[in-house]
């Protein structure tokens, strides 16, 4: 049966070549679409990707990692108590304004850390020599990708945060930022300069496990206080970005592309069948008055679809994994994420797709009748 | 000792009528027509363009559902069946072949047959490929069997129709016009296979066609004009008759 399928696809390509394309093309946009998308909401959560914490605690409810509002810093001994937790450290996060030196203002998102090397709030692409330079009060080191944003030159620059002085010190390379140009800093100089970190506060409590497997135990337990939330690393990531997948609208736009691309290819596969049966109806007419079940003629059809569906893919996914790589390598970041189980979800969503199609197109077969081969 | 089955009609159409259309445009094509068909023989129905032979082979070959009148096929009514127990009629007893190749464009000569028995008897691979080759071999196509279609001879492409039809070995064989699209050579080996699977195999084959260069092949002539049986002949009655016609005209 197959042989039959894949011999017809061979001989007829010409014939086939659209449903393929069009596979291939729903398989492409997927791909992309949500590993554009994953990509993009990834960089949300790089305060949390990049760090060494494996339980973050904050403000009840608190929707993401850049939406943090303050805690007491009293709250570090909660964390400092459990059994499991090796070691914690207070973490500031927000959103401050950032005079331009020339003039005009950017929202930016400030982070104040630990910067010693076993600091678990400081992001991983900080040297050991850059956390050296910010230990001076007023001192930030922000990407190369932002300088043009915040309106500086880059190293040795100074601009406001909050209306406090600041000093660009060093540049990070491929931390890219969505909302605001992420400002590496100290605990000191990020507490001067976040309006809403006065007095004994903190915007997170980091803890550090023995044995990481351990975090959702202390999760549990520390969710048991009512003025602070907790979430393991991996819940909190996820949380941070499904919030700004919502919130933004964005992951809506993009599914509304991805869908028209499988509506496409299903139309152009659906079709592409549907006239590769016609063309060869009187074919299998003579099967028909030979006795051939109708079925035997749909399940030709529907593995034809499947055939389709699974040359398509193959065409799709080294294209999408290209293009990922050369916009990654221009832009400098992980623009595309493409896990493989994304692969493997864009090439289950395709293949569906086209075995739909083929079922869409066996309404050519109700044409088949044997009579119609009599002159 | 003559066995009584051969004196019995393999095929038996029973005051057959059929008409197209309806009201005032209504057309009809067979007129209270029955008729006999034994095994062993081949049958050649003639008559002028719309006289209603293939409404007729439709008919008895349980393509066409007649209006009234019955046909008997090994013992069965055959209008009388489901359609599915008539599918599987055809599917067990019944082979085909049509002016038309209709072969698929991507299969060789041999997929073109393994394709039915595979489809319809779910035999194996192995076997469909050991009953290809031998029917391609009767045929004279087993240096052909890997060609496709665009690579065979019009009159070669009938045969690995008839080598479609035949793969089953049908107890009946229905053949539209299958010579009309061929030289008059291809045409008369067509026949000539079409006349071994009568004699050789003992199927019971019906043709239809108007060319008359074929009434020396085969064993009894039924001619039809007008949705009406005219003659119902053995060959060389119908031939005298024939020449008769001509001498007095």
């Amino acid at each position: 049966m197959a042989s039959y399928s894949l011999t017809t696809l061979f001989h007829e390509r010409q014939r086939y070549v659209p449903g393929v394309l069009a596979v291939a093309f729903s398989a492409l946009l997927i791909a992309l679409q949500c590993g554009l998308l994953l990509g993009l909401f990834s960089i949300t959560s790089i305060p949390i990707d990049h760090t060494k914490a494996d339980v973050w605690m904050g403000a009840p409810a608190v929707l993401s990692v850049d939406l943090g509002r303050p805690i007491p810093e009293s709250t570090l001994a909660r964390m400092g108590v459990q059994p499991e937790v090796e070691r914690c450290e207070i973490y500031l996060q927000g959103f401050a304004f950032w005079s331009k030196p020339e003039g005009g203002s950017e929202l930016c998102m400030v982070i104040g850390s630990r910067l010693s090397p076993d600091s678990l709030g400081k992001i991983d692409k900080l040297t050991a020599e850059q956390c050296g330079m910010l230990a001076e009060e007023g001192t930030v080191i922000i990407d190369e990708s932002d300088v043009k944003r915040l309106g500086v030159k880059g190293v040795g620059s100074t601009a406001e945060i909050s209306g406090h002085p600041v000093r660009v010190v060093s540049l990070t390379r491929g931390l890219p930022s969505l909302a605001g140009p992420y400002v590496l800093c100290s605990i000191p100089t990020a507490k001067k300069r976040l309006p809403v970190q006065q007095g004994q506060t903190t915007t997170y409590v980091l803890g550090k496990c023995r044995n990481p497997q351990d975090a959702p135990t202390v999760v549990q337990r520390l969710n048991s206080y009512k003025d602070v939330s907790a979430f393991t690393t991996g819940d909190f990531s996820r949380r941070t970005q499904l919030h700004w997948l919502l919130k933004t609208k964005a992951g809506i736009a993009l599914g509304y592309a991805a869908a028209l691309g499988l509506l496409v290819g299903a139309v152009v596969t659906s079709q592409t069948l549907y006239a590769a049966t016609v063309a060869s109806m009187r074919e299998y007419a003579v099967l028909r008055a030979l006795g051939i079940p109708r079925w035997r003629i749909a399940w030709m059809v529907v593995s034809q679809s499947f055939w389709i569906g699974i040359i398509g893919i193959a065409l799709a996914l080294p294209a999408a994994f290209g293009l990922a790589w050369t916009l990654n390598r221009t832009m400098g970041v992980a623009m595309v994420s493409l896990p493989w189980w994304l692969q493997s979800a864009a090439a289950a969503v395709t293949l569906v797709m086209a075995l739909l199609s083929g079922l869409y197109a066996l309404r050519s077969l109700r044409q088949i009748e044997p009579a119609m081969l009599l002159r | 000792m003559i066995d009584d089955s051969l004196l019995m009609p393999a095929l038996q159409g029973v005051h057959l009528s059929r008409s197209f259309g309806q009201g005032e445009m209504k057309t009809t094509v067979l007129h209270d027509v029955s008729i006999e068909l034994y095994s062993g023989q081949i049958t050649l129905l003639m008559g002028p363009s719309g006289s209603g032979k293939s409404t007729l082979l439709a008919i008895l070959s349980g393509l066409l559902r007649p209006d009234g009148g019955k046909v008997m096929a090994l013992g069965n009514d055959l209008w009388a069946l489901s359609d599915q127990e008539r599918e599987r009629f055809r599917l067990r007893h019944c082979g085909f072949i049509f002016q038309g190749y209709n072969l698929f464009n991507a299969l060789t000569a041999r997929q073109q047959l393994e394709m039915v028995v595979r489809w319809g008897e779910g035999a194996s691979a192995r076997d469909a490929r050991r009953r290809a080759d031998d029917i391609l071999g009767l045929l004279g196509l087993s240096k052909k069997a890997h060609l496709r279609p665009a690579e065979l001879s019009g009159g070669e492409k009938q045969r690995v129709a008839i080598g479609r039809a035949l793969i089953k070995d049908p107890n009946f064989c229905f053949a539209d016009e299958p010579t009309s699209a061929l030289d008059w050579s291809s045409g008369q080996q067509v026949i000539e296979l079409l006349r071994s699977a009568a004699h050789d195999r003992g199927a019971t084959v019906l043709v239809v066609a108007h060319d008359a260069r074929i009434i020396e092949h085969v064993d009894r002539v039924v001619d039809m004009e007008d949705g009406r049986l005219r003659q119902h002949e053995e060959r060389e009655t119908f031939l005298h008759n024939a020449v008769a016609r001509q001498q007095s005209v």
